[in-house]
Order: structure tokens, then C-alpha cells, then sequence
């Protein structure tokens, strides 16, 4: 993937979640669907509210939010975005559109 | 105001044969009309607290018991349901007759009830807060309401958990409750002194009765209660009783499946169900004896209101 790559919200939906402990669930008003999701993923969701963000914005997104948590591990923030975006691609909350 | 209990056996079953028995239970009024000897027996055993209604007043459901035509009308009798001139069941057998009105009356609320978030459970309460029971048929769901509600909880429901979106209150709607199998001789000897309809064998379900629902509970049906506990039960034969906690997050899907009406509700059957989850502790719960079933159920703390 492109750094370059843009992804954005689906247009015409309205997302209202719920967190209790660690874990969200996300209601989908334009599929009706319900989707229990991660931290990170509802991070990546707020950040694209504002508007279409690169992939590379989006793994800074991340990497700007946990990588006090992750301590001296190194994670690799660019292919966790990419897991994530493509998870919620499938889940029709986001689309992705080359730039 | 006048019960079901003040009509004698002949004008109960004069106005079921005719212009149709108007009863409330809890928000409802059903209008049922039926000539068959079974629905007047089952009603004059197990309704004669609730309120009637003018049988000439608003009903929210007409709801008909009919012999079935034909041939069918001498060899091996049917029954048939039907509301506003749909039939929604197969006929069954006229042995059948009050089981399958109970069926028919949940039929009416579940599928036509909407304003309010409805989940298949049982509900029952104590010094103002309930606890909801959901679970699929099998797991002891109704023996475990039935044993609770003998050892003094008020019953609000055996089978729907009304859920009112506006303040996330639980409305009452007591009916008998439902009892299978063996079921219904654990309750004859937990339960003291029962009323308990003739059982019903070679159902879909098996042997049936219903419970009465006691005349407390159904003189308070007009008393809303807040939700405090969501408990999923599990009957085991020769299980440990273990009461377990659940994650919320996970706990709101497991709610979820079994709403009649989560989905068709959209955001306000989430933000309903959500503030629900908010508001209660939920757990697993697995038993076999019910005596410790009940202990376990009389220590629950209810969350801060």
C-alpha cells in the first residue's frame, strides 16, 4: 500500500459507540450493524472524522496514541493501521480511495 | 375493578363464545374470543386476578381460537389462531388449545410491540430493582423464574423483557409461566401449594403447563422496575452453582440475540440496550439445585442507582 493512500469514512453514516473496560461496541445507523472493535480501531475511526487521512497520518494517529503503552517493544504502527482499515473496510465503515 | 375471577364458568365461556374476553396484562389489552371448552378452563385457572375490560373498548390484540372446519371438526379436533384474519401457526391439535393462546399471546407482543426494546427473558424483582434472565429454551430459564417468584420476587414476566426506551424501566407484563417436562413436578414440589394448569403432553415443546402468576404480581403490573442484574442462566444436571461475571462488551451481544427487536428498533434499540448494560451487573450463572439457585439469587447486590 501506498503511503499516499486516503481513507475515509463511508458517507451517510452516523457512528455511536460504547466502551466498558478495554473493548467498544460501535452501532452503524446506515447498516443497522453493531460491531464490537478495539481501542485502536475507534481511534482510527475519531481521526477520520474530521475528514480523509493518508495511511501514513493514520499510523502517526497511532503511533501518537500507544506508543507510550507499547514501551520499549517496537511496533510496527503502519501495518497495524493497515490491519485495522482493511478490517473496517470489510465492516463498510470505511472506503479507501487512491490519490 | 372487576377480575376475571367475578365472572361465573358460564359467562366466561359466554363471552369467550361470544363477543370476546377483554383482559389487561401488564400495557395490553387482548380481546380473545374462543368456543373451545380447553381456553375457558385455562383461563379460569390461571386469569382470574387480572382486570377485565369492556368487551366493547380498545383491545391491542383480537385474538381468536377457532375450531378448525371441516372434517377436522370431528376427526382429531384442531385449533387454529388467528389475528386480524392472519393465521401465523400451523392448526394443532385442540388438546393443544390453551398452550398454543399462551404461544399466541407472546406471538402478538413480540412481534407487534414495538415501543419497546422486547428480549426473550424472564424478568423478576425485588425491593424495586429486577433482574433479567435471557436464555434459549432448555436452559431452565422459566423453572429457575418459577422457583424465584415462589420464594416471594415479584414476577414480571416469564418470556418478555420490556425494556421502555424513554427511562430504561422494565414494564411488567405477567403471565403464567411457561413450565416443561419435568420442569413441572419440580416446581409442584419447590413451589408451595402452585396453581398449575392441566399438563399438556406431545406438544412441539413436550409436556406443557403453566404456573399462575401470583395475584401480587399481577396487581403491581402497573409498577415499572429498574434494571440491576442481567443474569444468563444455565440449568446442569449436577453442576456447582458458579455465579460468573461478564464482560459488558460481550455481555451486550449475548442481550442482543436474544431481542426480538434490536435491529428494526436501530439507534434506539442500541442506546436502550447500552444504557441497560450501563446500569446492571451481569453475570453467568450455572446450577442444579435450586434451593442454592435461590440463596445465590437473595445475596445479589444491586449496582449504585
Amino acid at each position: 500500500m501506498a503511503a499516499s493512500e486516503t481513507w475515509s469514512l463511508r458517507p451517510g453514516q452516523t457512528l455511536q459507540h460504547r466502551q466498558w473496560d478495554s473493548e467498544f461496541v460501535l452501532y452503524n445507523d446506515l447498516s443497522g450493524d453493531t460491531h464490537l472493535l478495539g481501542d485502536a480501531a475507534i481511534v482510527l475511526l475519531q481521526a477520520l472524522r474530521t475528514g480523509p487521512a493518508t495511511r501514513a497520518a493514520l499510523a502517526a494517529v497511532l503511533e501518537n496514541e500507544f506508543e507510550a503503552d507499547a514501551g520499549d517493544d517496537k511496533l510496527d504502527f503502519a501495518a497495524e493501521a493497515d490491519s485495522l482499515l482493511d478490517h473496517m473496510k470489510r465492516l463498510f465503515l470505511v472506503d479507501r480511495s487512491a490519490c | 375493578m372487576l377480575t376475571v375471577a367475578s365472572l361465573s364458568r358460564a359467562e366466561l365461556e359466554a363471552r369467550l363464545a361470544g363477543p370476546g374476553l377483554s383482559v389487561q396484562t401488564g400495557p395490553f389489552v387482548s380481546r380473545i374470543h374462543s368456543p373451545i371448552e380447553r381456553i375457558a378452563e385455562g383461563i379460569a385457572t390461571l386469569y382470574g386476578d387480572y382486570p377485565l375490560r369492556d368487551f366493547d373498548g380498545f383491545a391491542d390484540f383480537h385474538v381468536h381460537m377457532r375450531r378448525s372446519g371441516g372434517l377436522r371438526r370431528w376427526y382429531r379436533p384442531q385449533v387454529s389462531f388467528d389475528i386480524d384474519g392472519l393465521e401465523p401457526f400451523e392448526p394443532l391439535p385442540q388438546e393443544h388449545a390453551f398452550p398454543m393462546l399462551e404461544w399466541a399471546l407472546n406471538w402478538c407482543i413480540s412481534t407487534r410491540a414495538h415501543a419497546y426494546l422486547m428480549i426473550h427473558a424472564a424478568v423478576v424483582e425485588r425491593d424495586g430493582v429486577a433482574a433479567i434472565l435471557p436464555a434459549p429454551p432448555g436452559s431452565g430459564k422459566s423453572t429457575l423464574c418459577a422457583a424465584l417468584v415462589s420464594r416471594g420476587w415479584r414476577l414480571l414476566s416469564d418470556e418478555l423483557a420490556l425494556i421502555r426506551p424513554q427511562d430504561g424501566l422494565l414494564v411488567p407484563v405477567p403471565r403464567p409461566i411457561s413450565l416443561k417436562n419435568r420442569s413441572i413436578d419440580v416446581i409442584r414440589d419447590f413451589a408451595r401449594d402452585p396453581v398449575i394448569s392441566r399438563p399438556v403432553e406431545n406438544t412441539t415443546k413436550g409436556t406443557v403447563a403453566h404456573v399462575k402468576a401470583p395475584g401480587d404480581s399481577v396487581a403491581r403490573a402497573h409498577e415499572s422496575a429498574r434494571p440491576a442484574w442481567i443474569v444468563f442462566p444455565k440449568y446442569e444436571d449436577g453442576a456447582v452453582t458458579s455465579l460468573e461475571p461478564i464482560p459488558r462488551a460481550r455481555a451486550f451481544f449475548r442481550v442482543a440475540e436474544n431481542a426480538f427487536n434490536y435491529s428494526p428498533l436501530g439507534a434506539v434499540g442500541f442506546n436502550t440496550l447500552a444504557d441497560t448494560i450501563d446500569r446492571t451487573v451481569i453475570y453467568d450463572f450455572r446450577y442444579s439445585v435450586l434451593e442454592e439457585a435461590i440463596a445465590v439469587f437473595a445475596s445479589l447486590k444491586p449496582p449504585a442507582a
